[in-house]
């Protein structure tokens, strides 16, 4: 045991002390904070957009619109009559980036529907949408009114309605909101994704330099050769654990500092995705759980993929199947997270590849009985042990062996034999 | 110098792989204190000889005692002391730390590794240079540091393999010393080589195998005397006296050339060339030279092994 720890502390410190590490320690909550916002910042981020309404009606329907666009928070909206050669001194404009866009108004507006607008980015999903919204709600008042409603009945008839969200877990409400619960589900199923690939492929390094440098010659004549891979997915796993406590409390402290990020920019996606769901202790252990257990898994795989190649090169295309399953995992998240409890997210969650990414998942989206997270901890946990048996055995023979990467029925071989 | 107990004995050991048996029925005996020899040459199966006896891999057939125990090398790893044929370190990492790490998995305690690593460093004049990296040293310091790394934890049995594969002069003489050195400790060696001349010089036993089969085996200068063709040269100084009469003795001499001043003889077998020298001497001869001719440890080599050497690297079953 003496030994083993030997083999673990040396992983850990020679990580720790690696510069590498102490980027990712650092700039990891960046990235993922980054990966998360980004779609959100942009979305919201998009500034005030300066924007001309083009007035060709005959009513008050364009100076309304103009009203009520410049007073919301998106645009700064300004009127102008309709006439010759208007358009293509805006359209220069545009194009000069002195405005963002312009809305082209007639009375077909409140008779089809139908407007125009020209802007430097009609992609902004945003602000086209706000923009509809707006000229939605004007025309629709308009309509009323020229029906002969009063004016009052329609602004009360206007009120929206806006529709809370609660998850319910275990029979209680969490507090925990739609978005809330995608932002976690998410959120897991990324650092989940990226942990386990790099630690695994970190065990996989490891074991390849052990091999190239041949020290492993020495090694196996003083430790057997499962005391030395057991040291080494501890070692690694130690650090990966280690690296989680110090992301854990940059995180946090990033959040307490939230309330600034949110008073500086009015916006209203960024504040949703701020507002993260309260982590409940079981939420912590139980992907705390599928961690260990999935690396566990996962590293035993790259473990005996380091053993059997030669060259970094190999190792790089011997990789393939295993972070192939990994990916496959990830990627079926989205359709998990349309509906966790669909016969597709239930056998995910119940085979060991794919179950340490798509259980948290499963769970962060949507309400799991507790007899289906144990029988699959059962089986991953059953899995753990076969796959570290004959990974164990491959790296057993793989470890001496140079030259020729082996084929498959070589390999079914050295498990045979070993 | 040797006591009877062994310390490392070989009982028909065998180790197939696919396709070929690298060791075949194997069985060889290193006696406490010995500098053993294991000769052969290039796929022979010396490597993995050393691995089994090393537990690096297990024999499919025969066994390894070691210190007089039926187990093999990782049950006594910090007894024994182990140079790889590739030598190499982690490239990244200090050099004391390396040296700490190698003793630890060798089951020295931490700070005793510590120790001993730091006034072996010194010793070898790598002090300054123990908190580099690996990679920053030389490769002559590099084989240095892996030199301390065998025997940092005072091991009583050294296995070094090819341990003068890839060094130039200078790094061949510090090992020589080194191994000298350590015996004089009272620490045994066994040591694989194809270069014979050094073996020739350092072994006081040896064995020789080709194609994973044992040829020969014993003290080198046993072996010498059986294997040689045992020649006899004799000058005189001035008076032959009755040489001639002993010479024509069949039960000592087998074929003479005689010169007159000068003799080569090629003794018959079981002869005993000290009993030949009295007997020149009590028949009034003055000899200027009396010289055993024994063939070298590179002829016997090749005499044994022959041309079978050019196709030892692999030997299929079928």
């Amino acid at each position: 045991m003496h030994k083993v720890w030997a083999v673990v502390r040396r992983e850990f410190v020679e990580r720790i002390r690696s510069k590498w590490f102490w980027v990712m320690a650092l700039l990891g909550p960046v990235f993922f904070g980054v990966v998360f916002l980004l779609p959100a910042l942009l979305a919201g981020r998009a500034g005030i957009k300066r924007i001309v309404v083009v007035d060709g009606t005959t009513g008050p329907v364009g100076a309304r619109i103009t009203e009520l666009l410049d007073q919301s928070e998106v645009f700064h909206a300004v009127r102008v009559p309709a006439t010759a050669h208007v358009v293509d001194s805006l359209t220069t404009a545009v194009g000069a980036k002195r405005l963002d866009g312009f809305l082209l108004l007639t009375d077909a507006a409140v008779d089809s529907g139908t407007a125009e607008y020209r802007g430097s980015n009609v992609s902004a999903f945003g602000a086209i949408a706000a923009l509809e919204r707006t000229i939605g709600e004007v025309v629709d008042a308009v309509r009323l009114e020229h029906a002969g409603v009063d004016p009052q009945v329609v602004a009360r008839a206007r009120i929206r309605v806006h529709l809370v969200t609660q998850k319910i877990a275990g029979g209680r409400t969490t507090g925990e909101s739609a978005a809330q619960s995608f932002s976690l589900a998410y959120f897991m199923a990324i650092i989940l994704y990226t942990a386990i690939l790099i630690y695994g492929i970190n065990v996989m390094s490891s074991v390849l330099e052990e091999k190239t440098t041949r020290i492993v010659e020495v090694l196996v004549s003083s430790l057997r050769p499962f005391q030395l891979m057991l040291g080494k997915v501890l070692g690694v796993g130690a650090v990966s654990i280690f690296q989680f406590l110090i992301w854990g409390v940059s995180v946090r402290l990033l959040l307490a500092q939230r309330g600034r990020f949110i008073s500086t920019g009015d916006l209203n996606e960024a504040r949703q995705v701020f507002d993260l769901p309260h982590v409940s202790t079981a939420t912590a252990a139980l992907f705390i759980t599928y961690f260990v257990g999935g690396f566990l898994l996962y590293s035993a795989m790259f473990a005996a993929v380091g053993a059997m190649s030669s060259t970094e090169q190999e190792a790089r295309q011997a990789q393939q199947p295993v972070t192939w399953l990994l990916v496959l995992s990830f990627v079926s998240m989205f359709a998990m997270l349309n509906d966790p409890g669909s016969p597709f997210a239930v056998t995910l969650s119940l085979i060991p590849f794919s179950a340490p990414i798509a259980m948290p998942v499963r769970w962060a989206a949507g309400t799991l009985p507790t007899s289906e997270v144990a029988l699959s901890l059962v089986v991953l946990a059953l899995a753990i042990v076969g796959v570290t048996w004959v990974a164990a055995r491959i790296y057993r023979v793989g470890m001496l062996m140079t030259g020729k990467r082996p084929s498959v029925r070589e390999l079914v071989r050295w498990v045979r034999t070993s | 110098m040797t006591t009877p107990v062994p310390i490392l004995v070989l009982d028909q050991v065998t180790k197939r792989f696919a396709g070929h048996t690298a060791v075949d029925g194997l069985s060889l005996s290193v006696a406490t204190g010995a500098i053993y020899g294991l000769l052969g040459p290039n796929g022979a199966g010396k490597t993995t000889t050393i691995r089994m006896i090393l537990d690096i891999i297990e024999p499919d057939a025969g066994s390894v005692r070691l210190f007089g125990e039926p187990s093999g090398g990782r049950t006594h790893t910090a007894r024994i002391g182990y140079l790889p044929e590739e030598r190499g370190l982690y490239r990244k990492m200090r050099v004391l730390d390396v040296l700490v790490f190698l003793a630890e998995v060798k089951g020295v305690e931490r700070r005793a590794a510590r120790a001993k690593a730091t006034a072996w460093l010194e010793r070898l004049g790598l002090a300054a240079w123990r908190l580099r990296r690996i990679d920053e040293l030389s490769k002559g310091m590099q084989q240095k540091v892996q030199f301390i790394s065998t025997i940092l934890h005072e091991p009583e049995l050294v296995i070094l393999d090819e341990p003068f594969a890839g060094l130039d002069p200078v790094n061949t003489q510090v090992v020589k010393d080194a191994v000298l050195e350590l015996t004089r400790h009272g620490v045994t060696i066994l040591f694989s080589t194809h270069i014979m001349e050094q073996a020739e010089k350092l072994c006081d036993e040896l064995c020789i195998i080709a194609r994973g089969r044992k040829l020969v085996e014993g003290a080198l200068s046993d072996i010498k005397r059986t294997r040689s063709g045992h020649h006899l040269i004799i000058g005189f100084d001035g008076s032959a006296g009755a040489a001639a009469q002993v010479f024509a003795d069949r039960g000592l001499v087998n074929k003479v050339d005689d010169y007159g001043q000068y003799a080569e003889l090629e003794l018959a077998a079981g002869a005993d060339p000290q009993q030949i020298l009295q007997r020149l001497v009590a028949s009034g001869a003055r000899l200027s030279r009396f010289e055993l001719q024994e063939p070298s440890l590179n002829k016997i080599f090749i005499d044994l092994v022959g041309p079978d050497a050019a196709r030892a690297e692999a030997r299929p079953d079928a």
